[in-house]
């Protein structure tokens, strides 16, 4: 027995005390002690004070707590009694995916019960221990600074954001996030806490080898064990093939993957799937396949992936299921056919060849460019490589599904519920209406989990089996089996005239998608599409390759391919005005569009389909290069005072979309609850960036009813409407207008109803605060009560419910530029990011101080991409850094000195109340900002990420 | 999870050593900040732990009778950069645990476990080394001493005997007195990140402070195991404070130590970026003593 007191009670527990105190205290019921690292010792989910001090609890064994004082997160203050603390981080916006905010709290609070004034310095330090991913750390200063302010005076000085559009009451103010309260308290919120205590646990067996056909699995000792249910392979499952990108259906991805594949393409592939009663006997089960593995060749890069006579990642054969070509057949003899292959379906042409190792491709371009570079007055060339990034989110991916009155439940952390349902229903025969996806707060999403990576294998266990599956990617398996970002090779060409103007843009990409072509032509379309269109230049063309190879998968991750085509080509800009001898800032200012200007280079640069030429619409992207310019004095040049440091500056512009005009698609459904409230039941998927919000703020505006009066339903499939998803920066543009439109269309239905109930003319009735309808012509007012009350009596005309749905062919596109001041050590390499600015048109920040925060996470992740983060493969294509520690994420001590996001004021006339995209934008700048500013500080140009100490001095010719 | 046979918890030094004699297999737990993680690793499966966390009689800097800074073996790194006694004395080893990780991993790593893994990248390890640690080890035997550059043996052996436990460390006064030293981390990040490489200097300028007396250099990272640079302290020692003698000595390094190359760096990285630390944690060194480089 091992007794303690936890959160000021005395408790005993019958545990081996070689178990962790985590475990201990979950026995305990203290789940928002969570666990993002497998006990690494770093993301710091999993801290207590233990004895008045903050510990990992997974680090502490159970047994040394014996006699111990222990506090945990979910102690401090419940969703309807936060403490000041707690109030203060929702308050400055850093509330966001949340899985570590009841740890931040804690550490928060237990610095503050040291010290009531901490010093900036103390914040940082105590926050040193805790990864933050989604909202970066610098309103976490924020957050101090406003309980400093509230302990001493009773109120918060400090301002939180700016805030927008002063004639409404909700969109654009500072204003806590609904699902704040629950997150930050730790409160039941995210999969793991929806597990049934009769459930079984899924494992994955994996390959150790890159490439390798699978030609026998033995199960029957694992199976032998006792515990174990079942173990699945690829010779008794599904043969549905399919992908994993959840994207509108017909995908522009190739269908070439099964559940379990009789090949294996990269190390961490699935190769076998073991459920059983306890974890325990899943892993001992695991150990005990035998598998008959065929090893083959692989391929690791484009180079290699190209080359003549390459092993081939796919070489079955090729189907499609629109528009094959006439020598489809012709074609298919070339390839093996080996029945362990599997097949590639392309749902249309997306000028794949894989017997070439292409997956997809894409050529296109406007005007003549061999033109362009004959006039031009200089002419630069070079290639820009990117690395494999993960996108790290501290929830890893987890699904619990289990099956209730004859269907299939399944919890999800997902972006993209609707399109888990149809996978779901693909793979295992069921109709979507016998499936049910509920997707929980979701835990760090960045794109990842906008590809179904664990969902189908989960879901799939509990069709077969009939019991409740949890599955829990642990982080090795975050890194290795998930998706991450495609490598690619920007190779830019660019031509220039000695008055600046930008003569012609080449861009030759080669992707590397790995093994599976998930997203494999539209991120890297991405990386043209969201870059050339920011040059106003009549010769443009591009060259897409997207190449499979056997490294651990590439995905969807936040910008797209955009942050890649954007290092290239402002990279390339700046080297181009170095060769001119102006100034690049002047050509920025020569060559970047404006409103109005037609987008002719968009026609070819669809996804997979004709793409729509519209001009540019609302845009504060001049706005925000002269911002910026001006706050960081652009053109002085700093001295830091030791010779061996120099300083340089650097920025770029940016732009994304605000989701996929023609392609996304969103619905709401606004009620008029029985006492005056509303529920909105939206398909949107809200991960954490504040979607639900945006729906109760623009539904309050339009109903004229505080937020708080309305409740959001959103990313059940059930009692939502079909949304495609979070992805593509089309949450606020499209689940945002679905929302507007429908309150907009309840707005209506209660009008027409108060004016029925009165007897007077429609035209007449106005709605008006806090929720009532007032007759301009009689002055009699009705409240929202009154007028339900009446309607869904057993005399009135029903309960008002209202239906949104939006699509659009409008664009809009959110602009920017970001901008870096850069230290470099000569000597060391070392490369310290001294200024930040992000300045950003997003339209109508509707969520003011949660923008801000999605700009500093966003921009401090791509500041860890530039600088720091990538998975490095062995000779076998093993991660040998597959874990927190070696991986290289940025914290606290790598953000800015000076941090900072700017929203210009642009209203956009498309988006909610003017609204267009705010996050994923914000990935794009910090690469070309800092590796101009690095060239600015010391002369060499970075042309690989990331920009680390030894390429630098390799560069100066310090080391070889 | 943890694959852990059996936990045995020590309430005594004289307890635990009866408990790794009977348990000859067992492993010393002591913060478990590397331990566990290791064990999680798959590194110790099956192991069986005694842990001596509970012996407080393990934990506190103090001066002891022949004048020796004595850190407790189990004292944890918050506790030795707020220790007065390493403040006064050798501050540059509160500054280099004070780099370990986040406040979680400072509160519960302690020096005995930074220096009994064994690990080269320790950030205590190339202090200790440059300060002629001496390391304090009782076993059935009683107890022992050995200095830390006899302690490290290779990469992640270290001397400890069959039964013995790390109870002390100590600096003794001939190392410390009129010292003062700085240390550098060099790591791609600073967020929880390992060392790349890790330099420690110290200096014992002449009383004029003219003329560098001692000088000692401890590296992290330039070889499997913590080392130092002999040829270069024997080169400055009792030389002129001037620039020629520092970047001599910088480069002298090279001759001493034995980076290798791996996916975190490459030797060549590493070996310029000794040479770089060595000047300038060298330069630092001697302006905490007040002294001053002649041009």
């Amino acid at each position: 027995m091992i007794s303690c007191t936890i959160n000021g009670k005395k408790r005993s527990f019958d545990i081996d005390p070689t178990k962790r105190l985590r475990e201990m205290l979950l026995m305990n019921g203290n789940f928002a002690v969570r666990d993002s690292d497998d006990a690494e010792g770093f993301c710091g989910s999993d801290t207590v004070l233990l004895d008045g001090t903050p510990v990992f609890s997974n680090l502490v064994l159970a047994g040394e707590a014996e006699g111990c004082e222990i506090i945990t997160p979910d102690s401090l203050g419940d969703s309807m009694h936060l403490t000041v603390v707690q109030q203060a981080l929702i308050d400055a916006g850093v509330v966001q995916s949340a899985y570590n905010a009841p740890a931040a709290a804690l550490l928060m609070t237990w610095l503050f019960s040291q010290n009531p004034d901490p010093s900036r310095e103390e914040v940082k330090d105590v926050l040193s221990g805790i990864f933050i991913r989604d909202a970066g750390y610098e309103h976490y200063y924020l957050a101090a600074e406003l309980i400093k302010e509230k302990l001493a005076t009773g109120e918060y000085k400090t301002e939180i954001a700016p805030e927008f559009r002063p004639e409404l009451k909700a969109v654009g103010k500072v204003m806590p996030k609904i699902d704040a309260p629950q997150l930050v308290s730790g409160e039941r919120a995210f999969v793991e806490d929806y597990v049934d205590d009769d459930t079984c646990y899924m494992v994955v067996l994996r390959s150790p080898y890159a490439h390798a056909y699978v030609n026998k699995v033995d199960t029957s000792k694992a199976e032998a064990l006792p515990g174990v249910i079942k173990v699945i392979t690829a010779y008794n499952c599904s043969d549905a093939t399919y992908m994993s990108a959840g994207q509108g259906n017909p995908e522009p991805s190739p269908h070439d993957r099964k559940l379990l594949n009789k090949k294996v393409r990269h190390v961490g592939d699935r190769v076998a799937a073991i459920v059983a009663e306890t974890l325990e006997e899943a892993i001992k089960a695991r150990d005990l396949i035998e598998v008959e593995y065929e090893p083959l060749e692989a391929v690791f890069t484009v180079e290699e992936a190209m080359a003549e006579g390459a092993p081939l990642v796919h070489n079955g054969k090729v189907q499609y299921n629109a528009g094959a070509p006439d020598d489809l057949d012709e074609y298919n003899s070339k390839l093996s056919g080996d029945e362990r292959e599997g097949k590639v379906v392309y749902q249309f042409p997306l000028h794949g060849d894989i017997l070439h190792n292409v997956a997809a491709a894409n050529h296109g371009g406007i005007g003549d460019v061999d033109k362009a570079f004959e006039e031009a007055d200089a002419v630069v060339e070079a290639t820009y490589q990117t690395s494999q990034i993960q996108h790290t989110p501290l929830e890893t991916h987890i699904c619990f599904s289990k099956l209730e009155n004859g269907r299939l439940i399944i919890y999800a952390s997902t972006q993209v519920p609707y399109h888990v349902r149809r996978i779901v229903s693909w793979v295992t025969g069921l109709s979507e209406n016998k499936i049910h996806v509920i997707k929980t707060r979701v835990g760090g999403g960045y794109g990842s989990k906008q590809d179904i990576l664990v969902e189908d294998l989960t879901a799939y266990a509990t069709f077969v089996t009939g019991r409740p599956v949890l599955y829990h990617n642990t982080r090795e398996e975050e890194f290795i089996a998930n998706s991450t970002r495609h490598p690619m090779r920007v190779h830019v060409k660019m031509g220039g005239k000695k008055d600046g103007s930008i003569t012609g843009i080449y861009m030759k990409v080669d992707a590397n998608t790995g093994p599976y072509g998930n997203h494999a032509l539209t991120v890297p379309m991405n990386s043209c599409s969201k870059t050339l269109p920011l040059f106003k230049c009549d010769n443009m063309k591009y060259d897409l390759t997207i190449y499979y190879t056997n490294t651990p998968p590439a995905g969807a991750y936040q910008g797209y391919g955009t942050p890649k085509g954007t290092y290239g080509l402002m990279m390339a800009m700046c080297e181009l005005a170095d060769k001119l001898g102006i100034d690049y800032k002047d050509m920025v200012l020569k060559n970047h569009v404006e409103e109005g200007y037609m987008l002719e280079i968009l026609k070819g640069l669809g996804e997979g389909r004709e793409g729509n030429v519209v001009p540019v619409g609302s845009c504060g992207l001049r706005e925000a290069v002269e911002k910026g310019c001006e706050m960081i004095e652009w053109g002085k040049r700093e001295e830091s005072g030791d010779p061996d440091w120099k300083i340089g500056k650097g920025f770029a512009m940016i732009m994304q979309g605000s989701g996929l005009p023609g392609l996304d698609h969103a619905n709401a459904v606004a009620k008029l609850e029985m006492d005056g409230s509303i529920i909105v039941l939206s398909g949107a998927a809200d991960i954490g960036t504040g979607l639900d919000t945006i729906i109760a703020k623009v539904t309050s505006d339009i109903l004229c009813i505080p937020v708080d009066k309305i409740t959001v339903i959103s990313g059940d499939t059930d009692s939502g409407a079909f949304d495609t998803g979070s992805y593509a920066s089309s949450g606020t543009f499209f689940s945002g207008n679905a929302a507007v439109v429908a309150a907009t269309n309840l707005k209506n239905k209660i009008l027409d109803e108060a004016a029925y109930q009165l007897g007077e003319e429609l035209d007449d009735m106005e709605i008006t605060w806090p929720g009532e309808v007032h007759s301009k012509k009689t002055g009699k007012v009705l409240s929202f009560y009154e007028i339900i009350h009446t309607s869904t009596s057993g005399t009135g005309r029903g309960h008002l419910i209202a239906p949104g749905s939006f699509t659009t062919a409008a664009s809009s596109v959110p602009y920017g530029a970001h901008f870096a001041q850069v230290a470099v050590n000569v000597k060391t390499g070392e490369v310290k990011v001294q200024k930040f600015y992000a300045v950003q048109d997003a339209g109508t920040p509707i969520n003011p101080e949660a923008a801000l925060c999605q700009m500093y996470g966003a921009s401090l992740k791509s500041i860890g991409h530039t600088l720091y983060e990538d998975m490095i493969l062995d000779k076998d294509g093993r991660c040998v850094n597959a874990n927190m520690t070696d991986y290289g994420v940025p914290m606290i001590s790598e953000q800015p000195d000076d941090f900072k996001a700017v929203l210009i004021d642009v209203n956009d006339p498309d988006g909610p109340f003017g609204a267009k995209s705010i996050s994923e934008i914000a990935c794009n700048g910090a690469a070309p900002a800092i590796g101009n500013a690095i060239h600015d500080a010391c002369g060499v140009w970075m042309r690989s990420w990331p920009m680390t100490p030894e390429k630098i001095l390799r560069e100066l010719g310090k080391i070889k | 999870m943890y694959d852990i046979k059996a936990l045995y918890e020590a309430e005594s030094v004289q307890d635990a050593i009866r408990l790794l004699q009977e348990h000859p297999e067992a492993q010393i737990l002591a913060g478990g900040s590397d331990v566990l993680v290791q064990i999680r690793e798959g590194r110790r499966a099956g192991v069986e732990l005694v842990s001596i966390y509970m012996l407080d009689e393990l934990r506190g800097v103090s001066i002891d009778e022949e004048e020796n800074i004595r850190i407790g073996s189990l004292t944890s790194f918050s506790h030795i950069t707020k220790d007065p006694i390493i403040q006064k004395y050798i501050n540059v080893l509160g500054e280099a645990v004070d780099m370990v990780g986040g406040p979680q991993i400072r509160a519960i790593g302690t020096i005995g476990g930074n220096t009994c893994n064994g690990v080269t990248s320790a950030d205590s390890a190339s202090t200790l080394m440059a300060w002629d640690a001496i390391i304090e080890l009782t076993g059935p035997e009683g107890v022992r001493r050995v200095p830390i550059k006899d302690f490290y043996i290779k990469a992640k052996v270290v001397d400890i005997r069959p039964a013995e436990i790390q109870t002390a460390i100590l600096i003794p006064k001939e190392s410390y007195d009129r010292c003062f030293g700085h240390y550098i981390k060099y790591s791609m990040r600073n967020a929880l990140d390992i060392a790349t490489t890790g330099c420690s200097v110290n200096v014992r300028l002449s009383d004029d402070k003219k003329t560098f007396e001692r000088v000692r250099i401890g590296y992290g990272v330039a070889a499997p195991i913590p080392c130092r640079a002999y040829t270069a302290e024997a080169f400055l020692n009792g030389k002129e404070i001037n620039d020629e003698n520092i970047k001599k000595f910088a480069e002298t390094v090279l001759e001493d130590i034995n980076p290798r190359d791996s996916w975190r760096a490459g030797k060549a990285l590493r070996q310029h970026i000794s040479v770089v630390m060595a000047e300038r944690a060298l330069r630092e060194s001697i302006r905490l003593a007040g002294g001053v480089v002649n041009e």
